[in-house]
């Protein structure tokens, strides 16, 4: 139990470490918003996100995990229990218009791609210089929403590389939302190791591949 | 007539305890812990001779019997014949050598050669072994074709491959639907990883789960009513579990680490999946309604990823992701503990016979799929496929 304490007190030290030149206590890292997030009304949400059913109907939109599942894990927390969210860890639900559709560009931000570690979803010291130049040029650009895409090398298999893939760009997007990038402009997507970036059997393959890229989505028919 | 391998297990268990304890000492879950040598008992072979088979039929007998833990021996040197009867369709005699005795004597109307052959082959391992056979089940998995990659069905030997998506993008785990009519699979035909169910009979699909971030890994439970699966809406790649119809979607995880490859207990009762929650992928337990994640011990073995678990309960096979682009396929009880390594490979699917392994091994680098028969530790590729194979899923 206290190796998972100190696990997450390490995860909070390095959201905290992020928000570079941030001076706010602990509790105001997240400035999120909710569950309830509106739909980014500059962006056109994908019809339908949510959870098919059998039928011809789909639930739309974003559906909160119903409080009081589970009991408790290893480390105490409950979930859904008012005094420790997820939140309280530095995830950020998805709000409803996270998906979003229009012009993707891969190019813009592509010299900004942050680089992990093996094995790894923590944005080393190196990289954090790139999420501030993201962070900068999503404010300077409100109309503008992002992608991050989380990419593996080879050396997991391909769940575990595609959670952790996720993971890296969840990662990546709190880092953009510790300065202040709005959450319902960031969508997340993995790849785990199905698109590597080079091909090759070796770490100088391998670390290019451990990555979060950034796709820039415009509004559909704007060419900005 | 031959030992089961709970027998094998326990005749190995003396010599096993003191490699087990020794093998205990390193700390958990290190990175790179280098080879994992503990390995127990290897299953004795039951020697048969094949009299008078030619052409396809041959080859089908002598795949399937091999695969089952045969040894295929010249006549009158086993311990069985299995002798062709003259005549248009496939008959044949099968004779206990030891017992001298007729163990039956049976045609096969109808039907390919290959699938004959393949129910012939079946009937042999039941009457020999009294376990059924599993000749006749099907494999999904995902077929990487370069320019994208696609769900494909093949038989469990790599024969009669179809194609069965044409997204022209990205699949992934594919996963069998209860009674072997439908699949679940993960697809990035809208641009985002979404689950889709799709009916076999009818072709018909549609997603089961596209929420905002990842979707993936969909399991369904062995009665087929719930779907365990990873998804990352929480703002965490977490395990949630939803009914088939899609219906009464609970959270089970809520870790900040991210979860992966969920499988069932063959009651339904408990699913198996692994986690990043320490820092490192280990596999932990979960109750299918909501309870506490419990760490499942892979005997010092850390690194470990994509568990399944046999239909009779018993083992859980799982991927020791060694540090180096590097993979071993070990099988231990389900309740955790004694580790035995049984092949390079990854990502492995238990057939419904809980003895025979599908999984994926690679010939530089090229990923194709092999079969594992677990108490003789002896593998077997299936037919080579155009294109890369990965992640196979056993019917079941």
């Amino acid at each position: 139990m206290l190796r998972v304490i100190k696990v997450w007190t390490i995860a909070l030290a390095a959201v905290l470490a992020l928000a570079s030149g941030c001076k706010k206590p602990a509790k105001n890292i997240t400035p999120i918003p909710g569950y309830n997030s509106q739909t980014n009304t500059s962006v056109t949400a994908v019809p339908g996100d949510g959870l098919g059913t059998a039928g011809t109907t789909r639930r739309t939109g974003f559906t909160p995990p119903p409080p009081g599942i589970g009991g408790q894990f290893p480390d105490g927390n409950t979930p859904g229990s008012v005094t420790k969210t997820p939140l309280d860890r530095g995830q950020v639900p998805m709000g409803e218009g996270s998906r979003t559709a229009g012009l993707q560009d891969a190019e813009t931000l592509k010299a900004d791609t942050v680089y992990f570690d093996y094995d790894k979803s923590a944005i080393r010291a190196s990289e954090r210089a790139k999420v501030a130049s993201v962070a900068d040029y999503l404010k300077a650009h409100p109309e503008k929403t992002l992608i991050v895409e989380g990419h593996c090398d080879e050396r997991g298999t391909d769940e575990y590389n595609r959670a952790l893939g996720e993971r890296r760009a969840l990662s990546v997007r709190e880092a953009l939302i510790s300065q202040g990038v709005s959450s319902d402009r960031i969508t997340t997507t993995s790849w785990g190791k199905d698109r590597p970036a080079e091909i090759g059997h070796d770490e100088a393959a391998w670390s290019k591949n451990r990555r979060g890229a950034f796709v820039l989505v415009s509004p559909s028919g704007s060419l900005q | 007539m031959t030992r089961s391998f709970t027998e094998i297990r326990k005749r190995f268990l003396s010599g096993l305890a003191l490699a087990a304890l020794a093998f205990s000492l390193p700390l958990m879950g290190q990175e790179g812990q280098g080879d994992v040598t503990v390995t127990k008992g290897v299953a004795r072979l039951i020697p048969i001779a094949l009299s008078g088979f030619t052409g396809e039929t041959q080859e089908v007998l002598q795949f399937d019997l091999y695969v089952a833990g045969f040894s295929l021996v010249s006549p009158g040197q086993g311990e069985w014949d299995l002798v062709s009867q003259a005549g248009g369709e496939l008959e044949a005699v099968l004779n206990n050598v030891t017992a001298k005795t007729e163990a039956f004597h049976r045609s096969y109307p109808g039907g390919s050669v290959r699938s004959r052959a393949h129910t012939l082959a079946d009937e042999v391992v039941e009457a020999v072994t009294g376990r059924k056979g599993i000749a006749k089940y099907k494999i999904a998995f995902k077929l990487d074709l370069g320019r994208s990659s696609e769900v494909a069905v093949c038989d469990y030997d790599g024969g009669g491959m179809v194609q069965l998506t044409h997204d022209g993008n990205t699949v992934a785990a594919p996963n069998w639907g209860a009674g072997r009519r439908s699949l679940f699979y993960t697809s990035y035909k809208s641009g985002y990883p979404d689950i889709y169910s799709h009916d076999l009979g009818s072709g018909a699909r549609q997603p089961f789960a596209n929420f905002p971030g990842l979707n993936t890994s969909a399991s369904v439970s062995p009665d087929g009513s719930k779907v365990a699966m990873i998804l990352s809406k929480s703002g965490s790649p977490d395990l949630w579990v939803a009914n088939a119809d899609g219906s009464g979607l609970r959270q089970l995880t809520t870790t900040r680490e991210d979860e992966s490859s969920p499988c069932w207990s063959p009651d339904g009762s408990t699913i198996c999946f692994a986690s990043r929650e320490s820092g490192i992928p280990l596999l932990y337990t979960i109750p299918a309604s909501g309870g506490s994640m419990r760490r499942l011990s892979t005997g010092g073995v850390g690194n470990v990823s994509e568990p399944d678990w046999s239909p009779d309960g018993k083992l859980i096979a799982f991927t020791h992701m060694k540090k180096g682009d590097n993979f071993e396929i070990c099988v231990m009880p389900a309740s955790g503990g004694n580790v035995d390594v049984l092949a390079a490979g990854e990502d492995a699917s238990w057939a419904p016979n809980s003895r025979t392994l599908i999984f994926v091994r690679k010939d530089h680098y090229v990923p194709h799929l092999s079969l594992l028969d677990v108490p003789t530790k002896r593998v077997k590729d299936v037919v080579r496929m155009t294109g890369n194979c990965s992640q196979p899923s056993w019917s079941r």
